[in-house]
This record gives structure tokens, sequence and C-alpha cells, in this order.
């Protein structure tokens, strides 16, 4: 299971076909971090891609979050953001890589599947 | 200088948005499921590209708004109402949401600039989508009030940020704002309305509520609004 935590639903959906072509894992799609939060009583995700700038409580709120739970400090969680971060900045929370959505490409999408869910 | 620079950065960063989302669409042909999956991201792509030429064919009018060059006149509101809602109305559905109007005014006939005044109520509907939860209606809502005919667009989701309310009860936005809940949106449209009111002599304003918000313009009714009223034209 893969989430995609972004509050642009169509730029969401872009990822998500990226996503389930190339992973053939379920998507789900959460415009806010508290909604995936809540979700995950259910059973956690296996990756994550995480905008920043998002409805109520920003992408840093959730990185916390997720940081501070034993059994959500280790899924994996890409950055997407059209703001300049550095991965190095973030790695303490999970952060795998970072994607800039202006400069991403579905090859991106892609080497992360194969490196995180294989 | 700094705010001008400042409100250039925004408008640039609110535009990026669109930019971004077309060129992912664009990558999303490749991934597409059928062939009705192809036409949904094209038309998906035509509209995110008539919003953003939108943006900027408003902001170039804020630039020629101080030639004078946009006349005011006498203008049926509803009439305004009723195409932006005809314009909108597919986007609202596509993005699982419904755009409704009431209409409860008598005055039929404001003092504005037909143009300006579409691009204000279209701004408040598109900013409405994007604050609104999914399967929620968006209402604008036209009534008499004060001897002004008032337009209200009132969405239901989640409340505006006090900031921004502040911001707006002080008065006009004298530059792009970035709103922090949802940058890739109203803070551009917001700054165009208020500028565009300005130049009517309309005022502007937000109500916050528990459970959304309302963004509504006070227009002055036209002189020639008698004539209609009498039942000459109707």
């Amino acid at each position: 299971m893969v989430y995609i935590i972004d509050d642009d639903r169509d730029f969401a959906e872009c990822v998500a076909r990226m996503l389930r072509k190339f992973s053939g894992s379920k998507v789900k799609i959460f415009s806010n971090g508290i909604e995936a939060t809540m979700a995950m009583n259910d059973g956690v995700p296996d990756l994550i891609f995480l905008d920043i700038l998002l409805d109520g409580p920003d992408g840093f709120t959730f990185l916390n979050e997720m940081a501070s739970y034993s059994d959500t400090e280790k899924i994996p969680i890409v950055i997407m953001s059209s703001l300049n971060l550095q991965k190095e900045n973030l790695e303490s929370y999970g952060v795998v890589r970072v994607l800039n959505k202006a400069e991403m490409v579905p090859g991106d999408v892609k080497e992360i599947v194969e490196t995180y869910i294989g | 200088m700094e705010s001008e620079v400042n409100g250039i950065l925004v408008a640039a960063h609110e535009l990026k948005a669109p930019i971004n989302l077309l060129r992912q669409l664009a990558f999303s042909l490749d991934f597409a499921e059928d062939d009705k999956d192809i036409k949904m991201i094209q038309n998906k792509m035509i509209s995110v590209s008539d919003r953003a030429l939108r943006q900027v064919q408003d902001l170039t009018k804020i630039a020629r708004l101080e030639d004078g060059l946009f006349e005011m006149e006498p203008v049926a509101v509803r009439a305004v109402c009723d195409d932006v809602a005809r314009e909108l109305r597919t986007l609202f559905r596509f993005n699982h949401r419904r755009l409704e109007i009431e209409y409860r005014n008598r005055t039929r006939l404001v003092s504005a600039n037909r143009e300006l005044l579409y691009s204000i109520i279209y701004n408040f509907c598109l900013n409405a989508m994007h604050y609104s939860d999914e399967e929620t209606r968006s209402e604008m809502i036209l009534s008499d009030k004060n001897g002004k005919v008032r337009l209200d667009v009132r969405d239901y989701g989640p409340a505006l940020p006090l900031e921004v309310w502040r911001t707006i009860r002080k008065g006009w936005v004298e530059k792009p704002t970035s709103i922090a809940m949802r940058p890739g949106s109203s803070g551009l449209g917001l700054y165009i309305a208020s500028k565009f009111s300005q130049y009517m002599k309309a005022d502007v304003g937000a109500i916050r509520h528990r459970d959304g918000t309302s963004f509504f313009v006070e227009l002055m009714p036209s002189r020639q609004m008698s004539l209609f009223e009498d039942g000459l034209y109707y």
C-alpha cells in the first residue's frame, strides 16, 4: 500500500497512476496528514509520498507525527514539493527522497518504487 | 519596491502550480488505463490551462486599470452569475463538488464593468471550489442589502485562516498574498478580486463560518435600475 498526501487532488492522481503502473500496489490519496494518520489505524503503508504545503497542519507536522510512533518511524517518506528542500535536513524524519514538483519525472517514481517496494 | 517584488514572487509561485500540474498530466497520458482515462486527462489539461490563462489575463487587466479602459455600465448581475456557473459547473463536478445559485435580489442592474465583475465572481467561486470539502455544495447568493446588491459565495469546508480574515477585514488585499492553507489557489484570486472591486467602487469582504467561508462583493445599483424595476423592460 502506498499513501499520497497532497491537497492538489489532480497532481496526486497523476502520481497515483504512475505508482499503480510501476508497483501494482494499492494507492490511497489523502488531502491532509490528519486523514492519513487516522487511516493508519487499519495498517501502515509501505511508502508515503508527501506534499509539504497542505490544508491544515503542514507536511512537517506530519513528519514529526510519523517519527514519533514506533510503527510509523521506519516508513520511507518521499517529499514532493515546489519548495527547495534538502533531503539531508529531513533524513532523521524518515525522508528518503525529495522530489521537486517542477522537475520530477516518471523515472523518479519508478526508481523509488524499485528501491522501496521491490 | 520590496512589497512589489514579494507580490511578483507570490504571483509567480501561484502560476507555477498549474504549469507543474500540466507537466504531470502530460506524463500521465502514458499511464492512462483506457481511452476514457485519456479523454479525462485531456479535459483536465484544457481546464487547467484555461484557468491559468484567465489568471494571467486578469493580472494584465490589473496593469491596465489605471488607463481607464474598463467602462462602468449597467450590468445584469444575475446573467453574469449564470454565465460563471455555466463555465464552472463542470469543473466543480470533476472535483466532486456542486455549485448552486440562489437569487433573493429585486434589484437587477448594478453599476459595474461586466468583464471585471465576471472575474471577481469567477475567482470567488474557484476559491470556494478549492477550499470546500468534497461532496459539498458552494452557493452564490444574490441579495439586496442596505441599498446595494450583494453577492456572497459561500463554501463548506475548513474555516478561513484567522490571519487571512484579518487582512481582508482591514480592507483591500494590496498585494498578492500567499494563503498558507492552499498556496496553489486563492491568494492571487483574492488580490485580483480586490483590485477589480476597488476599481468599480464596490466593497469586498469575507465572513468566517465554523464550517466554511463566505466571500462577498457589494455593488452599487445602476441608476437605470428604476426602468427595469418598473417593469418597462421585463
